[in-house]
């Protein structure tokens, strides 16, 4: 069992001049399980990297204080002594798994111990029995769910037997159902094997209720280190750092709804005057190239002018997919796309400059002008507006999204959140008549996310256009969404107002976006 | 966006041992090196194909490898026939007069010449091969298997890591450049427009975001495996699941070609030796033949 003791840590990265860490010191229990959270950029994720040693081993920058396993200094012994202790598990799957293979991938961590090929066998499937993936050995990686593929990135640092588990937002990228699984066997290897884990996240209400200890962080200092029973007392910290709280009754998804309409006052769909349809949507269906599957079929709606919409449902059910349609980025296999009245097939990608306008999961992919101004400026210079009205255009945005004070920046030296309201301020430039943002809540804090989706919805309700959002997220969905799309395996199961489909448990049920029956802490 | 994009799990239909495929490529780099003649180089080209048909490609393979095969056909006879440079030189059409103001009387001419056509040729047989056995490779073995056959070749456990984690990323580069293109077209910028200067420039943006999300992903990657204990100071004391053995046809087909090779060699530099007045024996008369023609 390993006792670990963290003093006086602090970390600087090379390209930053205030520290990451400041100071921090906290001591864990053997089978502890700690929640560590705290608002974007606050350091969680360095902290993690220091408990296992990649700080100071696989990064630079300025380190003092200690983290003690054991009583032995990580950072004065070797990374890979280190590894067979302390394992850690990172937020996405698909940058942390590189074999071909479950069992091969699973394997590569016991070959680097240098244990015998009959006993990584072995260790390999009792690693798979431990995350619920018996028999899994022989299957491609490529062909698993997003579920699958963080169970057997847990699975590859079981296998090490290590006695502490530190998890990196590790359901971030999840969809509910997945995240239930994952959270109940990290449960289970900490009540069952006595594993320590820290797992760090924003999604404090779906951890709370399993932990025993809570760290709450900001700005590189631990501001809060309590037992679970003491931790959610006073709730004043969080709200003042914009962290999700636990919810501390048991409210049912219907109830919390209704009382999240009547405190916001969110219009419903059957308030909606009848509009033009911005979007019309008829029999669609799509299927990827070599596959069988339709990873959409039939889908049919429409969407009109001031619309906020949600787009729900598991991993895999073809949420990203509608919105890359939506977008123009793929072609339907059948049936029809219209934007304002005109059908996206008959139009090139440029010609849908002005008309949607998409912000990625990963904003990143966006970002490749010099400086935030810039930026923005890309769409209306492409569009070649006039000088005074480009300007005019960019300096409403950058104030829209709060970006003045940064317009001379570079992007990429942004936080995570500012990059995305880069991204999204850069997409916005254009006024596209459909606004499409795909996971909007990845990475993101509430805090930071809210303040985007009320400064986006604002501009999209003031200028009568229509935002579409994929998303996990229930509460994002009952705070901003007039209509919410619920999908299920590429089928549409229910079109309607966001109060009626949470509160239809069996409807939840269906597109897996039932956590769980009781999430009071 | 990596999700658009299925990739294809790397199938092994012709069942060589990746060590096999490796040895197999050297060689025959080497071969397309000594060789001079279109015609043997063509019947390297030619089995180059026959070992990606018997590896079953999909549609999409089969696209891509015409695609480059296109484009460095083209490329190098094109260039070749222009720029040759050696004598003699026989032209064989004019594309730009020397008479023709300014373009003409700058390059003094622009001609396609006869030799270079044929320099062309050779080179871009040379280039194919390797090429088409490259791809045979990547596309019929499992990056596990790559990296363990590299070890066992002796090439360092971190620069076969490297290797292998190099083509594990093209799909990832493939897929986010398409993403950050289209990203672009979908803000209104045309990569194909009258203003040169401004395409050239938005497509020399493009690489920012692709850069920076490769440096991202292989910090991601490389913490990965780090944090399982991979480490390049031990990375050749690692055990391995898998166990690589060279079977029959594997033996077979890498000694015909050592054979080959080593006989050329041979031929080569008696033909060397021949031709610059060092050696000559009558007896060999016919091997000199065989090599000046067909070699």
């Amino acid at each position: 069992m390993s006792h670990i003791e963290i003093q006086e840590l602090r970390f600087t990265y090379p390209s930053r001049n205030a520290p990451t860490l400041r100071g921090i010191s906290a001591s864990i229990a053997p089978g502890d399980f700690v929640l560590l959270t705290g608002p974007t950029g606050c350091g969680k994720s360095t902290l993690l990297r220091t408990m296992n040693g990649l700080i100071p081993y696989a990064s630079a920058g300025t380190l003092s204080g200690a983290v003690r396993l054991n009583g032995k200094n990580v950072a004065e012994q070797p990374l890979a002594a280190t590894c067979r202790q302390v394992a850690l598990l990172f937020q996405d799957p698909d940058r942390q798994l590189f074999c071909t293979l479950v069992e091969d991938e699973i394997a590569f961590g016991l070959e680097n111990l240098g244990l015998p090929p009959e006993k990584i066998k072995n260790r390999v499937a009792l690693a798979l029995k431990q995350v619920r993936l018996p028999g899994f050995q022989a299957r491609r990686i490529l062909e698993l769910s997003g579920g699958e593929k963080q169970r057997v990135a847990l699975a590859a640092i079981c296998a090490m037997q290590p006695q502490v588990l530190l998890l990196d937002e590790p359901t971030s990228y999840l969809d509910p159902s997945a995240t239930r699984d994952i959270l109940t066997i990290v449960k289970q290897l900490n009540t069952e094997l006595g594993i320590t884990v820290i797992l760090a996240t924003h999604r404090t209400r779906d951890v709370a209720p399993l932990c025993n200890r809570v760290w709450l962080m900001h700005e590189g200092q631990l501001c809060l280190d309590l037992p679970k029973a003491a931790a959610f007392r006073e709730l004043t910290p969080y709200y003042r750092l914009g962290v999700q709280v636990p919810q501390t009754e048991n409210a049912s998804i219907g109830e919390f709804a209704k009382r999240a309409n009547e405190k916001l006052n969110v219009p419903s769909r059957n308030d909606a005057s009848p509009q033009s349809p911005m979007l019309d949507i008829r029999s669609l269906s799509f299927k990827y190239p070599n596959t069988d599957k339709h990873a959409l079929k039939s889908i049919a709606c429409t969407v009109t002018r001031g619309e906020i919409i949600a787009i729900m449902g598991a991993n895999g059910s073809g949420k990203t997919t509608l919105v890359h349609l939506i977008a123009g980025l793929l072609r339907p296999s059948a049936g029809e796309i219209a934007v304002a009245g005109t059908a996206l097939k008959r139009m090139k990608l440029h010609q849908l400059a002005g008309k949607v306008g998409i912000v990625f999961q990963n904003p990143d992919l966006l970002l490749q002008a010099e400086t935030v101004r810039d930026e923005v400026a890309f769409g209306p210079k492409n569009l070649k507006f006039p000088p005074k009205t480009r300007d005019t255009r960019v300096n409403v945005t950058l104030t829209q999204f709060d970006l003045g004070n940064l317009a001379s920046e570079a992007p990429y030296a942004l936080s995570r959140g500012q990059r995305q309201r880069v991204a999204v301020a850069a997409t916005f430039s254009l006024h596209p008549h459909l606004f499409l943002l795909d996971e909007p809540t990845t990475g993101q804090d509430a805090q930071h996310l809210h303040q985007l989706m009320d400064e986006l919805c604002d501009e999209i309700r003031r200028e009568n256009k229509s935002l579409i959002f994929a998303t996990h997220d229930a509460e994002l969905t009952l705070k901003y969404a007039d209509r919410v799309l619920l999908l299920r395996e590429g089928e549409l199961i229910f079109d309607g107002t966001p109060d009626v489909a949470f509160a239809a448990p069996e409807l939840l049920q269906q597109a897996s976006l039932v956590f769980g029956e009781n999430r009071a802490v | 966006m990596a999700s658009i994009e299925k990739g294809k799990l790397a199938v092994d239909n012709t069942k060589l041992e990746p060590r096999t495929k490796i040895l197999m490529m050297l060689i025959s780099g080497c071969l397309v090196i000594l060789l001079d003649s279109p015609s043997a180089l063509l019947v390297c080209f030619v089995a180059s194909l026959v070992l990606v048909a018997l590896s079953k490609p999909t549609l999409r393979q089969i696209r891509l490898l015409l695609v480059f095969l296109f484009f460095t056909t083209w490329g190098l006879i094109y260039s070749q026939a222009i720029f040759y440079n050696e004598s003699p030189r026989t032209v064989l059409l004019t594309l730009v007069p020397a008479e023709l103001p300014f373009i003409g009387k700058a390059t003094g001419g622009i001609r396609v010449y006869r030799e270079g056509l044929f320099h062309g040729i050779v080179q871009s047989l040379r280039f194919n091969t390797t090429l088409v056995i490259g791809c045979f490779i990547v596309w019929s073995t499992q990056p596990r298997d790559l990296l363990l056959a590299l070890v066992q070749l002796r090439v360092p456990g971190t620069l076969a890591f490297m290797v292998t984690t190099a083509l594990h990323f093209i799909p990832v580069i493939a897929n986010e450049t398409a993403a950050v293109i289209r990203s672009q077209r979908l803000r209104g910028f045309r990569y194909l427009r009258l203003n040169l200067l401004a395409a050239i420039r938005g497509t020399l943006n493009s690489f920012r975001p692709i850069l920076a999300g490769n440096i991202r992903h292989a910090t991601h990657l490389g913490e990965s495996v780090e944090s399982r204990g991979f480490s390049p100071d031990t990375a050749n004391q690692r055990t391995s699941l898998r166990t690589l053995k060279m079977g029959i046809w594997d033996f077979s087909l890498l000694a015909v070609l050592s054979c080959c090779l080593m006989c050329i060699v041979g031929l080569k530099m008696l033909y060397f030796c021949y031709a610059n007045g060092i050696y000559y024996a009558s007896w060999l008369r016919h091997a000199y033949t065989f090599t000046r023609e067909l070699l």
